[in-house]
């Protein structure tokens, strides 16, 4: 079932001679439920031999949108409508099933929170780790080291392996590590609530600077009240497909009235086992 | 403001992939460009093996030099069938880099799938992590050597010869033949976990297989006897390789350079089909794993 999509007029003086930072075409990302998490060579065999297709599951079709240099846009939708599968395609990490996907500039993605870390490390060496990770270069790695180091406020455990830290130390070095870069292209997916109170107050301030240098923005959030603050530019996912693509608050409206009609529904019909959602 | 960076800036994500000499191109050129992201791993990889264990990265000395000791036990003392003087050292020359591979080859199996979060999170090139598993196994052949010095000086003087010097030669042969495994292994065990367990087995198999507690001739001879199976078994990359590794170390002898030179083409050729595998499934860890 192919959604209509309502294109609501830009609510920003929108200038179409601005530069292009995403582009994305025909996108389709398709996931076989052939190999779901740990297939063993029992299974396989098993579904070798068994006369059913392969299930697919299309976690994006036909999703084509360009974005300009100077927007901010907001992806919104029920749980499983695909937007958190949009962002890893933006980042490079899941590749295209379908279409084309071109991003131009440097792109950094708030994703990463801690990934990469390695617990034997001390948290100076994880700052080299997790920067070879990203792919920026040695001596610039080095030069922000200090920053970082300063963000994070980790006093002497700076120095000390990463296993003893806590939780929230080691959000808060992700954190600074992530937010180090100064990128062309900014990609966030609700990782906003990190740390103790203070270093919440203080990262949210971290995120609006950059969301303010940043050329353009792509954020995935739940929170209303975020795309409308900080996005101009606003779009509904649906089921894999754009339903709606324009104002924030329009969109926004159209996503409460969606999920309100989606409530009811599900209170009359008496519940039915849904399919479950892939990851 | 640029950032100076190792990956590329700008990208362009396609359903469309190149065909298999560019795919395998593309591997080589993340790897060039992720130098010192591989640095990084096998950083790490050399720090943890060492950081649990109270001897820590002695470890590497002392373990072929215990495995030798069970053999010898087991052969020369409850069998009594030392075939060849100076046995210990006759099977150490096997011992120490059939380590080397093993260690490498099952570390990279786990290298993707222990990176799961990672390749969810982050974009970056695939190839690195078994390349990893495989250059810290070199770090670890390196301390094996240093038993093998021991050995030789406390007990075998007399073996000392200018020929260990080649050593690192048959490594490097050793090395392309472990890497095809490794690429290969690794990608296949994402989508079925059991590689690590039939690993386990088909290793253990593998080095009795391989003229490691018995030499090359003894198994022409067996192949007069039982004829093709030992021909096959002649085949096998680590029959070369033990081989070569006992010529230098065992007799003080050139190793059969033709034969070398033989595997090392070939080890070539199974690395570039290995990366093309890998390059052609990688599009799909992120999402099985």
């Amino acid at each position: 079932m192919a959604a209509e999509q309502t294109q609501v007029a830009r609510a920003h003086p929108f200038d179409p001679d601005a530069p292009v930072a995403i582009d994305v075409n025909g996108l389709g990302v398709k996931y076989s439920l052939r190999f779901t998490r740990k297939t063993t060579v029992h299974r396989s065999f098993v579904n070798l031999f068994s006369r059913r297709k392969p299930e697919e599951f299309w976690a994006l079709r036909d999703v084509t949108f360009r974005l300009v240099h100077g927007e901010s846009l907001a992806v919104i939708g029920p749980n499983g409508a695909g937007k958190s599968t949009l962002l890893q395609v933006l980042a490079g990490i899941i590749t295209p099933s379908a279409g084309t996907v071109d991003v131009h500039g440097h792109i950094s993605s708030l994703l990463t929170l801690g990934a990469g870390f390695d617990p034997e490390l001390t948290g100076r060496e994880n700052i080299g780790l997790a920067g070879a990770f990203l792919g920026i270069a040695g001596e610039e790695m080095e030069r922000r080291a200090p920053g970082i180091v300063d963000f994070a406020d980790l006093g002497d455990f700076i120095d000390a392996p990463l296993k003893t830290y806590s939780s929230g130390m080691r959000a808060r070095l992700g954190f600074s590590i992530a937010t180090s870069v100064d990128p062309d292209i900014l990609l966030l997916d609700e990782v906003l609530a990190t740390g103790d109170q203070a270093f919440r107050a203080k990262s949210k301030a971290r995120v609006q600077e950059l969301i303010g240098s940043a050329k353009a923005i792509v954020l995935v959030t739940h929170d209303m009240s975020w795309v409308t603050e900080f996005c101009n530019r606003a779009l509904l996912l649906e089921k894999g497909h754009v339903v709606a693509d324009g104002d924030p608050e329009e969109v926004v409206a159209m996503h409460r009235e969606h999920s309100a009609r989606a409530k009811a529904a599900a209170t009359v019909v008496p519940p039915t086992p849904a399919p479950a959602a892939p990851r | 403001m640029t950032i100076s960076s190792e990956a590329p800036a700008s990208f362009r994500s396609s359903a469309v992939r190149p065909g298999p000499i560019g795919l395998i191109a593309e591997g080589i050129r993340e790897v060039a460009s992720r130098r010192r992201l591989i640095g990084h791993l096998v950083r790490a990889d050399v720090r943890k093996k060492g950081a649990n264990t109270i001897l820590g990265n002695v470890w590497w000395v002392v373990d072929p030099i215990l495995q030798m000791a069970v053999y010898v036990v087991l052969i020369s003392v409850v069998f009594q069938r030392a075939p060849f003087p100076d046995y210990a050292l006759f099977i150490f020359a096997a011992i120490l880099p059939w380590k080397w591979f093993q260690s490498s080859v099952s570390d990279a199996i786990t290298s993707v799938t222990g990176a799961d979060r990672l390749i969810k999170q982050i974009q970056f090139p695939k190839l690195v992590l078994p390349l990893a598993s495989v250059v810290a196994g070199v770090v670890s052949f390196a301390f094996g050597l240093v038993a093998l010095a021991l050995l030789m000086a406390l007990l075998y003087p007399h073996r000392i010869s200018p020929m260990l010097a080649l050593i690192p030669a048959v490594g490097v042969v050793q090395v392309a033949f472990t890497l095809a495994l490794a690429i290969a292994l690794s990608s296949i065990n994402v989508f079925y976990r059991d590689i690590g367990n039939l690993a386990r087995h088909a290793f253990r198999l593998w080095f009795y297989l391989s003229p490691g507690l018995y030499s090359v001739d003894q198994l022409r001879e067996a192949g007069d006897q039982y004829g093709p199976v030992a021909d096959i078994l002649l085949l096998n990359p680590f029959a070369t390789l033990f081989t070569a590794y006992r010529s230098l170390i065992y007799d003080g002898r050139p190793p059969d350079w033709a034969a070398l030179g033989a595997l090392l083409v070939v080890s070539i050729g199974l690395v570039a089909l290995a990366t093309l595998l890998f390059k052609r499934v990688e599009p799909s860890f992120a999402k099985v794993l």
